[in-house]
């Protein structure tokens, strides 16, 4: 099965529900008008579809291969890399004045939505180029800016990320790799990294590790560390490759997933002669190497984000086509015809709720991507602002979107039933892909640890309070509605649990094990509320837009035959009927959910730590 | 050199086709419109002989506001130039009165050494405007290419024919039907997209090359649509489970073959 995306909704989310035209009209992306970004998005799903998706099967059987220290990625791989570097896609988002191609983060997020659907794996490569590229354009000198940026962002040369160590996975504090300064100023890199994603690859000429290391007197624990740039091969003054750096990749790992992505373990100087470059200053490597983990970490939720969209796509595709039992109007008929399974209503149900979850994510991410390009735009306060808000949603795009992107897929693997379960269909490759979302670039605990520990307070909790202050709105806006009013009271009644919670939680004597216990339900409680927010702001554009259709058409809307026939009959105005009906589902099948978690919460149920495990 | 490509903006080959209008016309609703692949490949073609040997790329095509779109991807590939013959509802579907409109357009945009267009418009299907746009212009012209080698002053095209291949050389000017084969169209770079939005699109209307569209959609019409249906629906196949009885179900299979099939 082909991949396929909802382009319809990429462009109504862009274009008719968030000011993306606004955005392009700003003097920073004068390159780019709404027209280019459309053919930009056409030719992103095109190439997603005729390139990446068509490469995805072989990246998954075929997979990554480790021979004699070396790391082999499949054939088709090679040609689809050439094909997204040939066309400027790896540097999609980065500076143009290093080689990038300036585009706005949001359409980023709407062309990687693409890219990582069709094909995960060999998407990552460029994710993590462009986080690398991005440190040594921040911190870099000159002349590394020079050398390193526009052979990354062109995808001449990829980069990596290197934290983890075999003792040091959630605890980076623990690091071990070592950092001795030279005479010339550079520094010895010694020591072994692990569950580095394209540690070694065969597609670039050229590597560029961003790795954290200690220097020999620093500090124990995250704040010891330094952040340096490590090439596999060095790199002379003109840029041309030099000798081996001493990077070697002992082994791949062997994955439930993402198997065309090499999952690689890196030893660092075994033979003394690996050279690094500090970024920054000595004892500051946490600091700067997080420039490069949040845009990573709202990337890695686009990831559970994509492949439910890709799920969804093909379990819709899969369900209008598979014949199976009678219409549920004809049950009892034994002569009566088999129907599409899409027919019945708990299949109907699983996808719905699926749609429903993905425009969500959709909506999350592409607003945060939004609030990225608005800090950039903006000065001062309000570019703080911007960038308070996106603080604050980082984790929850990482957590949110990874962990129900993840059960999407599980629920489309379910709408093809038995087939589902082969390898015969893709179902089970989305939900092979999706699972390490929620587990890498800190795992779904982390983030809701630093969701709850840093991002809630942050500015005395303001950015959460102005956040959960848009949804607010939204309930003003539908609390007298005839359509909607239901949907809007609940998300009343979320968002007043959220609020008791938080003037509750502090003042109680076991308030740190509490929260410690709930950082994941209390961070799913705020991304079910967004989610119901975003998809119920939407649903008031599409209504009028309906609307606008029914005049157009000079159909009376109180005659509720004939819309019915409109809906039926044009794509549009079903289109827009469906963005209406998942705002109503989502909050019904999402929102109660947040009352039950604010219920054991607030009850202070300790049993995880009563149990004797 | 200088290069003309011909273009048509088509409905996408994956789009559902519901007939609408009088009966005589595709449902426009929710189609997506496409460059029609042949022309892809005589873009591609116009693009690698100016790559290769310098020269200028005029995309030209006939048809409604849509068609900015398709020659705005042709400037995103690598075209320099475009031009949109604005109309096309009255000449819907006649080859010839779209031949005369493309011919007039060439010889108002050109001259052109070389001029190409794809072996015919998706949709259509209909293989007469590239020949047509040639006799018009008084050029010759070589249709279903997958083979090109120009020259100086002429041009060496090949054609597979059933059970061989012909290859023809002729003088420039000519014109070129490219078909599958020729080449493989390459994907718009961000860069491309970003220049193409500076290249301004001429735009012209059939009275601006002395043409009359209602007339030629009138009295001088060859052809019109009467009526359009989609293909009846295919009857379900017979599958006939050999693996039991592998002798039953191929004497089962040649019953069905001569007496409900004819075929034998």
């Amino acid at each position: 099965m082909a991949y396929q995306a909802d382009m319809r909704d990429v462009l109504f989310q862009l274009f008719e529900w968030l000011p993306t035209r606004e955005l392009l009209a700003h003097e920073r992306f004068s390159e780019w008008d709404p027209d280019s970004v459309q053919m930009v998005l056409q030719e992103a799903l095109k190439l997603s579809q005729e390139v990446l998706g068509p490469a995805n099967v072989e990246g998954d059987r075929v997979g990554a291969r480790w021979e004699n220290g070396k790391v082999y990625l499949p054939p088709s791989f090679h040609d689809a890399y050439q094909k997204i570097k040939e066309g400027g896609w790896i540097g999609c988002i980065n500076n143009p004045e290093y080689g990038g191609m300036g585009l706005p983060e949001v359409i980023g997020t709407a062309v990687n939505e693409f890219f990582f659907g069709s094909n995960i794996s060999l998407s990552l490569t460029a994710l993590l180029t462009r986080g690398a590229g991005y440190l040594v354009e921040k911190f870099g000198t000159d002349e590394m800016r020079q050398l390193f940026c526009e052979r990354m962002y062109s995808g001449q040369w990829a980069g990596t990320m290197c934290l983890t160590e075999p003792q040091a996975g959630s605890d980076v504090g623990a690091s071990k790799t070592r950092a001795i300064k030279q005479p010339n100023g550079r520094y010895l890199i010694q020591g072994e990294k692990i569950f580095i994603t394209s540690g070694d690859q065969d597609l670039t000429e050229n590597i560029i590790h961003a790795v954290l290391a200690r220097t020999p007197d620093a500090e124990p624990g995250t704040k010891g560390l330094s952040l340096f740039v490590v090439p596999k091969y060095r790199v002379n003054p003109d840029g041309s490759l030099g000798e081996f750096n001493d990077v070697a990749c002992s082994n791949i790992e062997h994955k439930l997933g993402i198997h065309g992505s090499p999952t690689c373990s890196l030893v660092f100087g075994q033979n003394d002669a690996c050279e690094g470059f500090l970024l920054g200053q000595e004892q500051e490597g946490m600091k700067l190497m997080f420039y490069m983990m949040n845009p990573a970490r709202i990337e890695v939720g686009l990831q559970g984000a994509a492949l439910a969209a890709a799920a969804y796509q093909a379990a819709l595709a899969y369900a209008k086509t598979r014949l199976q039992g009678r219409h549920y109007s004809k049950l009892k008929d034994a002569d009566a015809p088999q129907v599409a399974i899409i027919e019945h209503p708990d299949v109907r149900r699983m996808l719905f709720t699926s749609n429903a979850y993905v425009h969500a994510m959709r909506a999350l991410l592409m607003q945060t991507s939004y609030y990225v390009d608005m800090s950039r735009l903006s000065e001062g306060e309000e570019a703080e602002r911007y960038q308070s808000y996106v603080d604050v949603l980082t984790p929850i795009c990482k957590a949110w979107a990874s962990d129900w992107g993840f059960r999407v897929t599980e629920w489309c693997l379910q709408v093809f039933g038995g087939y589902g379960y082969t390898m015969e269909y893709p179902a089970e490759q989305y939900l092979r892909d999706a699972k390490i979302a929620s587990i890498y670039e800190g795992t779904n605990g982390i983030q809701a640890l630093d969701f709850v520990a840093r991002k809630l307070p942050l500015k005395g909790g303001k950015p959460i309070r102005d956040l959960l202050g848009k949804a607010e709105e939204t309930f003003k806006k539908l609390r007298n509605d005839p359509q909607l009013m239901e949907p809007a009271w609940m998300l009343a009644a979320a968002l007043k649990q959220i609020e008791d919670l938080s003037k509750g939680l502090g003042k109680r004597p076991d308030a740190m094990m509490v929260v410690l216990l709930n950082s994941v339900p209390l961070l799913d409680m705020v991304g079910d509320v967004l989610g119901a927010h975003f998809l119920l702001e939407q649903a008031i554009v599409a209504r009028e837009k309906l609307a606008a259709i029914f005049a157009a058409k000079g159909v009376d809307a109180s005659d509720k035959k004939a819309c019915r026939a409109v809906i039926e009959d044009d794509g549009e105005a079903a289109f827009y009927h469906n963005k209406v009906q998942l705002a109503i589902h989502f909050a019904y099948r999402v929102l109660p959910g947040v009352t039950a978690k604010a219920v054991a919460i607030r009850a202070g149920e300790m049993a995880p730590m009563e149990a004797v495990l | 050199m200088k290069y003309c490509v011909l273009v048509a903006y088509v409905p996408d080959t994956a789009s559902i086709i519901k007939i609408g209008g009088a009966g005589n016309r595709i449902d426009e609703g929710g189609i997506k419109w496409i460059i029609s692949p042949y022309d892809e490949f005589a873009l591609e073609e116009a693009i690698r002989l100016k790559e290769a040997r310098g020269g200028e790329v005029t995309v030209i095509t006939y048809g409604p506001d849509r068609g900015s779109t398709g020659l705005r991807e042709c400037l995103a590939r690598g075209a320099d130039r475009a031009v949109h013959v604005m109309g096309g509802e009255a000449t819907f579907g006649d080859a010839f009165a779209i031949a005369r409109v493309l011919a007039a357009a060439v010889q108002k945009a050109g001259p052109f050494d070389l001029i190409l267009c794809g072996i015919k418009g998706v949709g259509s299907d209909q293989s007469l405007v590239g020949a047509m746009v040639a006799e018009l212009l008084d050029v010759p012209h070589v249709s279903g290419v997958v083979k090109l080698e120009v020259g100086e002053g002429s041009l060496t095209a090949q054609r597979d024919v059933e059970g061989g291949t012909e290859v023809f050389t002729a003088p420039l000017p000519c014109l070129v039907a490219a078909h599958k084969g020729l080449n493989e169209p390459r994907y718009p770079s961000l860069k491309g997209i970003m220049a193409a939005k500076k290249i301004p699109i001429e735009t012209w209307k059939p009275a601006d090359l002395g043409l009359d569209e209602a007339a030629l959609g009138g009295a001088e019409a060859t052809s019109r649509w009467l009526k359009l249906e989609l293909p009846a629906a295919k009857a379900g196949g017979t599958i006939l489970n050999g693996e039991e009885d592998p002798a039953g179900a191929a004497r089962e299979l040649a019953r069905l073959l001569r007496h409900e099939a004819k075929a034998i």
